[in-house]
């Protein structure tokens, strides 16, 4: 039960004071559930306080420690040691920062710019529909909030975006997209042009080559793919396809 | 004090929200909705304000439909009154549990995706404490987004501030309250990505900066909620209100610390001993598992004390257990599929088939920036700094008193958002401040000392020693003794931060720095607590003093507590608001100083 393990965690670092670039080794013995977040925390406080990276609510619900692990996008906050060298097949760690925005130091990444792309889908109500029942809660049957409720569980940690073949060539990327999918399936809103005008845009759904990694890599398992092949066949072109 | 560092620039503005969360931008949404165009910068110490605590509430919010056959106002007051140990304060009670359901349909009708019932309303559930008929039986009061909620209010306020136009500044941090006379014209901001200080001033400052819960070594907390907000108001020379009040989860997940919901308890999982005996039948024999949190916490810190918790090697905490497995598949795959799945993710285990490891973990300041009802901060009881407001978490109104019941944060912290934005945009003028000559000094002699000292002392080691510190003697039991010590090592490990050295001297991302301040204000507020938690020598709510157990008549008040000096704290205090029983109307003898029993 209190095996330990011994890893060496192969980490990309960047320093925007010099734009030097390198990859530093760090060898941790360390035991079976511990997560990558806790490794990073070991070595700031054991090794090497400068490694810079990212994470907030450390329990897989804010998207901040998304890294590449062995090429894997993923939270490192839900990678246990354990399940790593299970699941990798190894004890050698490569570890690099997601490449959907520009690195600001070692493994953190500018967040922000990465969400200009979710901003322009616009994440909200645009236009509300009216509420038959003014001022009560608007009538949405579960059924009917079962079919997109999978894809408001979404965190914005942008590991779909990483591995999306498409999202680097002009696609607003899948994460985007279904927050405004999301809102073609939401009863309360009535901007469907200006919805299905951007997915149907230049950067819309037909940069998509429907590889469905972002489904496959999802943290939340989410099925993204789904989503946007609803919109690719048309789904919510007709009003009454809520 | 002459340093490198200077004011890159100043940015003008109408409000500036100190904290991108679930309270600020419910305050930024409001000001947008009552005055459209108004010119808000929000900064945020996280990555982006969906990165922010909020995100991570899961049980849902405390809201009495007006439409409930059974549920009335007054029975979620008593509730609250009730489980605050009588040191709420009336007409913050009153004020946010009659404007419950006016928040849930704002939230719904914004957009929120509430989990619904078969007839298409939202559904609710219930939550520890929450009663009907004065605590006869169960209410049905929690409206809930699975089990997540905090990430739907989250989504919905974040995108209501972006949708009205709302500047962020993300990755940043405040350091420095900007003060003209009695009036707060903004704040000094340190934006992490590239290293520069900026001032910038505003017509009205929100505080809305959340939680300490890094004071403690087992939390539910977010890596960053390490009491800035608090840290820069005591700076600022200004009060905390009840600092000692700090609430502990009774199921965290062991290790991470990561929260076990209460609805785990509410849909029916149990609490086992290490001989599986369901324990909470011997503490609170009638509402057991749903008895209030700090009720819960005590009675599993008492089974581990008494030998009867399981050691865990990997992470060599004690803790007991919580019995999952006899609840349907339904439930865990409908009602707590995420709740249910951190223990799969977290701890190697099945809830399904295993018993899962919890133990008390941090989880809530109720004291804290003393405000009035409209969320106004206090110099003094009848005295107001003009321009700033405190909501949310960081923020006393007081709501919680010593005790926070599940459900009733979410409540707070998006009316008295709402609230501070309403009063807020009444009180804009049309005066445009300008910064002081001396703004941003205080922040500069801080930060060339962390970057000019030099020693052996490692800050996330020292760090470490206080949150051992803080949770074995300020944590769920304290004692005159163990008080004594932490506040004489909380000094010795000021001394020894102040030798501590940083690797890296760079000002870009440089995270070394940020948790050398961050230990700055860690100790500062732990400081506060220790003393606020040695002056009460009576046991309420979340704060329990094993060698004066009982609640006492003489501390029927709110601790405020400030820094005189430099670690020297002096403690006043304000009186607890008690209108409800004051007017004397129906059911105010609910409402005097009762038993809290359950």
């Amino acid at each position: 039960m209190d095996s330990n393990y011994k890893l060496t965690l192969k980490i990309k670092r960047y320093n925007p004071d010099t734009k030097e670039s390198w990859v530093q080794d760090y060898v941790l013995e360390v035991g079976r559930i511990l997560r990558f977040t806790d490794l990073f925390r070991k070595i700031n406080n054991e090794l090497d306080a400068s490694l810079a990276w990212n994470s907030s609510c450390e329990h897989a619900q804010c998207g901040t420690c998304a890294v590449k692990v062995n090429g894997k996008p993923l939270l490192a906050c839900e990678l246990l040691v354990e399940n790593a060298v299970n699941q990798f097949h190894t004890t050698i760690f490569h570890i690099e920062p997601i490449t959907i925005a520009p690195v600001v130091r070692d493994l953190i990444v500018d967040l922000e710019k990465a969400y200009e792309r979710v901003n322009e889908a616009k994440p909200y109500i645009i236009e509300p529909a009216k509420n038959p029942s003014q001022g009560n809660d608007y009538q949405i049957f579960p059924r009917n909030l079962e079919r997109y409720v999978d894809a408001t569980r979404c965190i914005n940690c942008f590991c779909c975006a990483t591995v999306c073949i498409s999202s680097h060539k002009g696609f607003l990327g899948p994460n985007a997209v279904m927050a405004s999918i999301v809102r073609l399936m939401d009863p309360r809103e009535t901007a469907r042009k200006e919805r299905l005008d951007t997915l149907y845009s230049e950067k819309g759904i037909y940069r998509c080559h429907t590889s469905k990694a972002c489904s496959f890599v999802c943290p939340k398992e989410i099925d993204v793919a789904h989503f946007i092949a609803l919109a690719k066949e048309g789904r919510f072109k007709s009003k009454d396809s809520r | 004090m002459t340093s490198k560092f200077k004011i890159s620039s100043t940015i003008h503005c109408d409000v500036l929200i100190v904290g991108a969360g679930g309270a600020g931008l419910r305050c930024a949404a409001e000001i947008l909705e009552k005055r459209p165009g108004t010119n808000i910068v929000a900064v945020t110490k996280v990555a982006h304000p969906q990165k922010s605590h909020t995100q991570t509430a899961q049980g849902g919010m405390a809201a009495v439909d007006p439409q409930d056959p059974v549920d009335k106002p007054i029975y979620h007051m008593f509730d609250t009154w009730k489980g605050s140990d009588c040191s709420a304060d009336q007409n913050i009670i009153r004020k946010i549990v009659e404007s419950g359901w006016e928040q849930t349909v704002w939230m719904e009708n914004h957009g929120m995706h509430l989990s619904r019932d078969e007839n298409g309303r939202v559904s609710k559930r219930t939550f520890g404490g929450h009663t009907l008929n004065f605590g006869e039986t169960s209410a049905f009061r929690c409206v809930f987004e699975a089990d997540r909620t905090g990430k739907g209010i989250m989504d919905n306020v974040w995108g209501e501030a972006l949708k009205g136009g709302t500047s962020f500044i993300n990755q940043a941090i405040a350091t420095e309250l900007v003060f003209k006379g009695d009036n707060c014209v903004g704040a000094i901001i340190f934006r992490q990505k590239d290293g520069e200080f900026v001032a910038v001033l505003a017509k009205a400052t929100v505080l809305a900066t959340g939680g300490n819960g890094q004071v403690f070594k087992v939390t539910t907390n977010c890596r960053q909620n390490t009491g800035d907000g608090l840290a820069i108001t005591i700076q600022a020379g200004l009060p905390v209100m009840d600092p000692e009040a700090i609430q502990f989860h009774p199921t965290g997940i062991v290790g991470p610390g990561i929260l076990a919901s209460e609805t785990l308890r509410s849909v029916g999982g149990i609490l086992r001993n290490k001989d599986l005996e369901p324990f909470m039948e011997r503490y609170a024999p009638k509402m057991k598992e749903l008895a209030p949190r700090d009720l819960v916490a005590r009675a599993i810190e008492t089974e581990i004390r008494e030998g009867r918790g399981i050691l865990n090697p990997d992470h060599d905490i004690e803790h007991v257990w919580i019995d999952l497995r006899h609840l349907s598949d339904y439930i865990h795959d409908v009602q707590i599929p995420e709740v249910s799945s951190f223990f799969r993710r977290f701890v190697n285990l099945d809830p399904k088939k295993d018993l899962c490891p919890v133990r008390p973990s941090n989880h809530y300041q109720m004291g804290g920036i003393p405000t009035n009802e409209f969320g106004e901060v206090q110099k003094s009881n009848d005295e107001l700094i003009h321009g700033l407001f405190a909501v949310g978490e960081c923020a006393a109104a007081s709501f919680h008193g010593f005790n926070r019941l599940g459900t009733n944060s979410i409540l707070e912290l998006i009316t008295m958002g709402k609230v501070a934005g309403e009063k807020g945009v009444a009180s804009l003028g049309n005066e445009r401040p300008e910064l002081p000559k001396n703004a941003g000094d205080m922040t500069f002699s801080l930060f060339s000392k962390f970057m000019e000292q030099k020693g052996r002392d490692n800050p996330g080691q020292i760090r470490e020693e206080m949150r051992m510190l803080m949770t074995e003697k300020v944590g769920v039991f304290r004692t005159e003794d163990g008080i004594g010590l932490a506040i004489e090592v909380l000094e010795e490990l000021k001394e020894r931060a102040g030798e501590a050295t940083l690797s890296s001297k760079s000002l870009s991302m440089n995270q070394e720095l940020i948790q050398r301040w961050e230990l700055h204000n860690l100790l500062s507020v732990s400081t506060f607590i220790a003393h606020g938690a040695l002056n009460r020598r009576e046991s309420r709510g979340g704060h329990f003093r094993e060698d004066f157990p009982e609640r006492k008549d003489q501390f029927n008040y709110h601790t405020l507590a400030f820094m005189t000096e430099p670690g020297q704290v002096e403690l006043g205090q304000r009186p607890i608001d008690m209108s409800i029983y004051e007017e004397r109307q129906e059911h105010y003898e609910k409402f005097g100083m009762i038993e809290r029993k359950y």
